[in-house]
């Protein structure tokens, strides 16, 4: 813990060449109310125009990709983070450049217009690209009414209506130390990082007070949204809502979901790509945020199949209720998850991101030996158990495709 | 008999009604099929009475009939019928 409430985690890794680094704040999405929705996103995009000390983005580019590294942001519904990939020499370097855009950013007002146009351009594209729109539409249906529910971007109404006074008031409320997490990973030199920390950092201490989040109301019933469009293909998410990643049995969640639809071995690839070549695309994910969460399964698939794809899908989800998964699934499941996380751990980059998101959602640090314990624990009796609670919710569902009407897709969710 | 499909009768009179809606769908065939003959279709297998020991498939294909009348495109009729054939052979023995 830092003064002033930031927190600093460090891994060293003196084996690797690079460092990376990680500022997280715990704001994202989810803490826009309908007017400001699309504040966070805007916020992130805007920190690459320009700070007092680097006049332009290209002189933020320079900085770090001068030495051969990488900058860039993302957004999140729960969070923001700005992030650097550095040669570990210039890992000071790195950390300089994202405290200067975080706490010296000009938000000219110029570039807040041309980064509007840039923001309503990526919304609309997103209304061109089904296979994205069809998540953020089952989205809406697992929560709605809810910040969370709504694209991470905002609406074409609110990013045009958002101005700079807005913008500037909600990076001020929520982007002080109290909020922050930063992660370091890589060939470094611990207290040499906490003394650049130190050094370096310079927001805001006091916390704000308006970081409650209100908790999704229960969903009642299943509902179906058909979008119709003349594609080629129909887009079809479906799902139920699930665990938070603070849930116990978010590990068992987690297997299932891997039984259920990540990779050609699972069973929605294997018997409906595979045996009834239904769909040419079909997995399943989940999301997880601290209080709610979903297991969706995706379908692209000829438009004449889609309701056949549904049922056939709605299947395997029964079946993961209804018996244990096999000896050979669980295995191969675990071995799959272990892998998978073991492989995101090689690079600094995964590594510092692991750190700081375990200490701002979670606020505790598992090892990975700690963590892949708690796959290994997962039976097969826990994932029944987990399939019958989740999967007695009222399953959502979102179409995109050439449908003038819904009824054979409500039949098929008992809509 | 071991491995004999028991809704073997409504799948084949489906996957007939399918092939109609098709050859309408891909403009296939010699013949122009009209929606009457569609609908004749559809109704032949309504008559068999499996249609109603397996859920839905009844009411996919009511919902099939309905969008005949309705003039919906062929490949919405090909859906419903196909949603229907699939309920049969999820309750099927492999």
């Amino acid at each position: 813990m830092l003064s002033g409430g930031a927190r600093l985690v460090v891994e060293s890794m003196p084996e690797r060449q690079s460092t990376s680094v990680v500022l997280m704040f715990g704001a994202g999405s989810r803490l826009e109310d309908d007017r400001l929705a699309g504040v966070s996103h805007f916020i992130e995009h805007l920190y690459f125009k320009g700070t007092k000390r680097r006049p332009s983005s290209k002189e933020i580019a320079d900085a770090i990709e001068g030495v051969g590294g990488f900058i860039n942001a993302s957004t999140d519904k729960e969070l923001t983070a700005y992030w650097a990939r550095v040669p570990s020499e210039h890992m000071e370097l790195g950390l300089d450049v994202l405290f200067d855009i975080i706490a010296n950013s000009k938000l000219d007002p110029a570039d807040i217009e041309r980064e509007r146009i840039v923001i309503l351009d990526e919304l609309r594209m997103y209304q061109d690209q089904p296979q994205d729109l069809v998540q953020n539409l089952f989205e809406e249906l697992i929560w709605p009414g809810h910040p969370l529910g709504r694209d991470i971007a905002g609406t074409e109404e609110s990013v045009t209506r958002l101005t700079r006074d807005e913008i500037l008031e909600y990076a001020d409320a929520h982007y002080r130390l109290p909020n922050l997490v930063i992660g370091a990973a890589g060939m470094l030199d611990e207290n040499a990082t906490l003394a650049v920390v130190r050094d370096q950092l310079s927001l805001r201490a006091d916390p704000d007070g308006a970081l409650a989040v209100a908790e999704p109301a229960p969903l009642e019933s299943p509902h179906v949204l058909v979008r119709r469009r003349e594609t080629e293909q129909a887009h079809i998410c479906l799902g139920v809502r699930a665990f938070s990643y603070t849930h116990p049995d978010r590990y068992a969640l987690d297997l299932l979901n891997t039984v259920l639809g990540e990779g050609m071995s699972s069973r929605l690839f294997l018997n409906i790509r595979e045996r009834l070549a239904l769909a040419y695309d079909v997995h399943s994910f989940t999301q997880k945020h601290r209080d709610t969460g979903y297991l969706g399964v995706y379908i692209g698939v000829d438009p004449k199949k889609a309701v056949d794809a549904v049922n056939a899908a709605m299947a395997e989800l029964r079946s993961l209720s209804e018996s244990e998964v096999l000896p050979d699934e669980l295995a191969r499941a675990k071995e799959f998850t272990k892998g998978r996380l073991r492989l995101e751990l090689e690079t600094t980059n995964g590594v510092a991101f692991w750190l700081t998101y375990q200490e701002l959602l979670l606020g505790e640090i598992k090892t990975i030996d700690e963590e892949l314990a708690l796959v290994e624990a997962v039976t097969a009796a826990d994932m029944k158990r987990v399939a019958r609670e989740v999967l007695n919710g009222p399953v959502q569902m979102s179409v995109i495709g050439p449908f003038a009407r819904d009824s054979a897709f409500r039949l098929a969710v008992g809509a | 008999m071991p491995g004999r499909d028991p809704h073997g009768g409504a799948a084949e009179r489906i996957r007939k009604a399918i092939a109609l809606v098709n050859s309408v769908a891909d403009e296939a065939g010699d013949e122009e099929i009209t929606p009457t003959e569609i609908a004749e279709a559809i109704r032949d297998c309504l008559e068999l009475s499996d249609v109603d020991s397996v859920p839905n498939v009844r009411r996919y294909l009511g919902e099939s009939l309905d969008a005949v009348s309705d003039g919906m495109p062929a490949d919405f009729v090909a859906m419903t019928l196909y949603a229907a054939l699939g309920a049969l052979r999820e309750r099927s023995p492999d």
